[in-house]
């Protein structure tokens, strides 16, 4: 019964990662569309996209974390 | 329903064994161990040694690639330390910043070797090094400005009446941040590794039941290729975001922004 409710738990916690999706969708669309109105700064607006991505990822990866504890551990 | 099954978890891959111990009843009940995190964090820091020792190119100074690929690094990391915090004073928090930044990339590198372990992926590592970055930079703050050092948590052009809650939710946020920095190395490494782990069971089975689903399996085995791609550039990134954050607390607690 647990059990159950644990996987059960586990599916619930991993909808977390809809939000990463979008979050990493829109971050870098910001990319595409900031380079298209000035290429020159494409370095400087990769590297802050990259640090976006990883932002974006981190909180859909506390998500998973919390599935992964529902699902191994509690 | 007593019967239980020896169950094999995708969260094996990341226990830590004792491979060599030492338990005697000597000096109150002494145990000494090697583990096998220890084993990979010592191996990581032969491995830098060594390429530091090739990057050294018998003291010509014509660089190999060797030297190439240590000069990148260092050039990577010193334009993140003097972009983030200073051009002039910022070079002080330099050889910290790379000795974080080459830590985590070696070890998360390791990590992706097939059948090692990912030191990384284990939270009381970096929970230990976030705390310590972010103790660091409060403590920095704390010596510089004395007690002017709460104006961080005052936003700018605030209206008075909010200041006690955004003072309050500026706190608790300084407060994640310990956490947070940690928690996104970890999570990420730890649930890139446990992905792949899960995918390759699910693919070792397909391939080995029969011989159309060998070929079936191709499709999941190129998809597991190409993650383990992204994992590689995941482990280059975190190693980055890592300093880069360190790097924007420090400055936060020099500037009180």
């Amino acid at each position: 019964m647990i059990q159950a409710a644990r996987i059960i738990g586990t599916g619930l916690a991993t909808t977390g990662l809809i939000g990463a999706g979008v979050g990493i969708g829109v971050v870098f669309g910001a990319l595409i569309l900031g380079v298209a109105r000035n290429p020159s700064l494409r370095g400087q607006l990769f590297s802050y996209a990259i640090l976006g991505f990883a932002f974006a990822e981190a909180t859909g990866l506390f998500a998973l974390m919390m599935a992964f504890l529902l699902l191994y551990v509690a | 329903m007593s019967n239980f099954i020896n169950v094999i978890s995708p969260l094996d891959q990341f226990e830590v064994r004792n491979l060599l111990s030492l338990d005697a009843p000597i000096l109150g009940n002494l145990s000494l161990s090697l583990t096998n995190i220890g084993l990979y964090l010592t191996i990581a820091g032969y491995l830098v040694f060594i390429i530091g020792l090739l990057s050294s190119n018998n003291n010509k100074i014509v660089p190999n690639a060797w030297s190439i690929s240590q000069e990148s690094i260092y050039a990577t990391v010193h334009s993140i330390v003097t972009g983030q915090i200073n051009e002039k004073n910022g070079q002080v928090y330099f050889p910290f910043m790379y000795v974080l930044f080459v830590f985590i990339l070696v070890n998360n590198l390791i990590g992706m070797v097939p059948y090692s372990f990912a030191a990384t992926s284990h939270f009381i590592l970096t929970f230990s090094l976030s705390f310590t970055v972010v103790l660091g930079a409060t403590i920095l703050g704390f010596s510089k400005h004395g007690l002017k050092f709460f104006s961080l948590f005052v936003p700018a052009g605030c209206p008075l009446a909010l200041l006690p809650l955004l003072v309050m939710i500026e706190f608790i946020s300084y407060l994640a941040r310990n956490v947070s920095l940690g928690l996104r190395l970890a999570a990420n490494i730890l649930s890139g590794h446990m992905l792949l782990n899960i995918l390759s069971g699910f693919t070792y089975n397909i391939m080995t039941s029969g011989f159309l689903f060998f070929f079936l399996g191709l499709f999941p085995l190129a998809f597991i290729i190409a993650f383990s791609g992204l994992e590689l550039g995941i482990a280059f990134i975190q190693a980055q975001v890592f300093v880069v954050l360190s790097c924007s607390y420090i400055k936060d607690g020099l500037d009180l922004h």
